[in-house]
């Protein structure tokens, strides 16, 4: 766009030099993603462009997921971008790689727009509905759109009652109070579901890392 | 809260799944505890994963451009807060002392030592050469725009400015001939002023406008009549 160009004089982007692209090369994945952060804190916006193409797939899936409405999904992968664009400087690489902190913003954001449009528009689950069947239909549909086999099958090692309370919160956009109010349970029965859960989790996916490498 | 408290939390914060309240509550204990700051990141990598797994599907190509527009016209927008109120109604008074010629580094000091952006503005601000234009039009508002032609740093100051409805953004244009140029969307915060660095050749321009256009990245020209109008 012309005039963005021009009025970007002050602000051009530092162009990295070609001694920076050849260490990145030789540098691991982790290391790149953490210093592309690094560049797009310093308005490098080739290494935002670089950032997008890596991860725009990831983030529009992930809307979409939620979402389940390509124009909600591309709204909101808008608005992660723009997050990131501002927000590149509280990366600090030793609370984690990149990927995860660009992947937990993408959910967090994503999540407040679900809620948004929760409030909006009519609850497409009624208060409730999750009690007597135990929510096994939303469950189920979130499930089957778990395409990683890894991560299906490590879900598939918790027991049901963990599996339905972390599947509604990260899937479903529900916060553990929500939970709670829609299965009918005290709030400290989610509280332990989610935290033995998750615990379980790690141990499944972060050492089936281990084994990979 | 307590540690004992966040780090019983801490698996429902990963997962966003806490109220309002209590993900404040931890998000503070964290700012201190390494030992919570740790966990989060391995629960992270757990929550990387869920949200790895789902279906992957390319996103339009639209998408694309309308996420690179938006990060080539709207840099850093600056949002005022607490202090910057004050900051900017400082900055004014720095701005008719800089005319009267007085010394103004005491002050500077004072008030630029926290953000980088803000040092930015007040100095563009405290600059012999800036100049300062009121906008006007079609509705009531408090808009400056400050530039300093010698530089080409400028700002504008949105003091008050009617809220723009949800599916608009206000957008700025810098007017040279009849040709006019994106300088970037904004919103309006209600009792906050905002202010929006400009880095142009202000002797290109004629005159700056902001007119209403679409959220959230406005539009590539002017598609409806500026309600606000300030001659450089």
């Amino acid at each position: 766009m012309r005039t963005g160009a021009s009025l970007a004089v002050g602000e051009r982007p530092i162009r990295p030099s070609a001694v920076e692209w050849q260490m990145e090369r030789g540098a691991t994945q982790a290391d790149h993603e953490a210093t592309l952060l690094a560049r797009i804190a310093r308005r490098d916006a080739t290494a935002f462009e670089t950032l997008y193409d890596r991860y725009s797939r990831a983030i529009y899936s992930l809307a979409l997921r939620l979402l389940g409405n390509p124009q909600a999904a591309q709204e909101v992968a808008q608005e992660i971008f723009l997050h990131i664009w501002r927000g590149a400087g509280e990366f600090i690489p030793a609370r984690g790689s990149a990927r995860s902190w660009v992947l937990s913003l993408a959910h967090h954001r994503t999540v407040d727009a679900l809620r948004r449009q929760r409030v909006r528009a009519v609850e497409p689950l009624a208060e409730g509905d999750l009690g007597a069947g135990g929510g096994a239909d939303v469950v189920d549909q979130a499930l089957r759109g778990v395409e990683g086999a890894t991560v299906r099958s490590a879900l598939m090692t918790l027991s049901p009652e963990q599996r339905k309370a972390i599947v509604l919160a990260y899937y479903g956009g529900y916060t553990q109070q929500e939970i709670a109010n829609r299965l009918r349970i005290p709030l400290g029965t989610v509280k332990t579901r989610i935290r033995d859960g998750m615990q379980r989790l790690r141990g499944q996916l972060v050492q089936g890392e281990e084994e990979r490498q | 809260m307590t540690h004992e408290q966040a780090s019983e939390l801490l698996a429902a914060f990963a997962l966003h799944a806490l109220d309002r309240d209590e993900e404040q509550a931890v998000s503070a204990h964290m700012q201190s505890c390494a030992q919570c700051q740790d966990e989060l990141a391995s629960l992270r990598e757990v929550t990387e994963q869920l949200g790895s797994a789902v279906g992957q599907v390319s996103p339009p190509p639209r998408l694309r451009e309308a996420v690179l527009a938006g990060i080539r016209s709207r840099p850093d927008v600056i949002t005022l807060r607490r202090g910057w109120v004050v900051a900017a109604a400082a900055a004014v008074l720095l701005l008719v002392l800089a005319a009267l010629g007085v010394s103004l580094s005491r002050q500077l000091t004072a008030l630029s030592a926290r953000l980088a952006a803000q040092e930015r503005v007040l100095a563009l601000l405290a600059a012999p050469s800036s100049r300062s234009v009121p906008l006007t039009g079609s509705v009531t508002a408090a808009v400056r725009f400050v530039y300093d032609p010698d530089r080409g740093r400028g700002a504008l100051v949105v003091s008050d400015l009617r809220d723009p409805g949800r599916e608009s953004v206000y957008q700025l244009w810098l007017i040279a001939g009849a040709q006019p140029e994106s300088a970037g969307v904004f919103r309006p915060l209600p009792g906050q002023p905002i202010v929006l660095p400009v880095t142009a050749d202000f002797s290109r321009y004629q005159a700056v406008a902001i007119s209403v256009e679409r959220a959230p990245s406005g539009a590539l020209q002017p598609t409806t009549t500026p309600v606000l109008l300030g001659k450089l």
